[in-house]
């Protein structure tokens, strides 16, 4: 039975690509977007499946200050969805 | 070491699990025909795509004695993202969902009814 970190290392290894396919997935829809709420929708779902894979590969880089960049990159993409519904619906950004 | 792999191979079932949600939901996003109808396949995405896989992430940290001393602080930090994007995605995507529908920048098209326009009085 192989050692645990050689597994763990191999798995998150293969997960790479299929995240980076619906990574491009994503930004395919986000670039044909007819509508501004389509390409906030499609850079919304991207940026929190980005989190958890900048979670998962700081288990593959035993780095755990990615966590951090990962909790502030969800918090961020909220304040986003948050601003544009604000200027969609009454013209105003919060000031 | 029976019990740590066990946690791992929990783990890793889990991001399996949301590796697959994250390809249907991005396939979801692209085949679905308006805004209304990808809101579903962005709620795969978030939920299934981020929330399980960042679980898993938690457990696979948890169980991974390789990492040492950041052991427990990543399965820890991995949970708190969990719940924290399981609060902030479907309250981001409504805010979303609502101005676009008050606004009229999103268009149902292949409309059969809209009963929300029609409560509310046809739009501005």
């Amino acid at each position: 039975m192989i050692g645990l970190e050689e597994q763990v290392t191999t798995y998150i290894l293969y997960a790479i690509p299929i995240y980076m396919i619906a990574f491009s997935l994503y930004i395919v829809r986000a670039l044909k977007g007819p509508t501004i709420p389509d390409i906030v929708l499609a850079i919304d779902a991207l940026t929190y499946d980005l989190a958890a894979f900048l979670v998962i590969l700081s288990i593959f880089f035993r780095s755990p200050i990615l966590i951090a960049t990962a909790i502030v990159l969800a918090l961020w993409v909220y304040s986003l969805d948050i601003y544009v519904a604000k200027y969609l619906e009454a013209r105003e950004l919060g000031e | 070491m029976g019990f740590d792999y066990i946690l791992v191979i929990i783990g890793e079932v889990l991001i399996a699990i949301g590796i697959f949600c994250d390809l249907v939901a991005s396939i979801g996003m692209l085949r679905f025909p308006n805004f209304y109808v990808r809101l579903h396949a962005a709620t795969l995405g978030t939920i299934g795509g981020a929330v399980v896989p960042l679980i898993g992430a938690a457990l696979v940290a948890a169980g991974s004695d390789f990492l040492g001393t950041y052991r427990w602080f990543m399965a820890g930090g991995a949970v708190i993202t969990a719940i924290l994007v399981l609060m902030l995605a479907p309250a981001g995507s409504h805010a979303l969902a609502r101005a676009a529908h008050r606004s009229g920048a999103a268009k149902v098209f292949p409309k059969i009814a809209d009963h929300l326009e029609e409560d509310r009085g046809g739009m501005k």
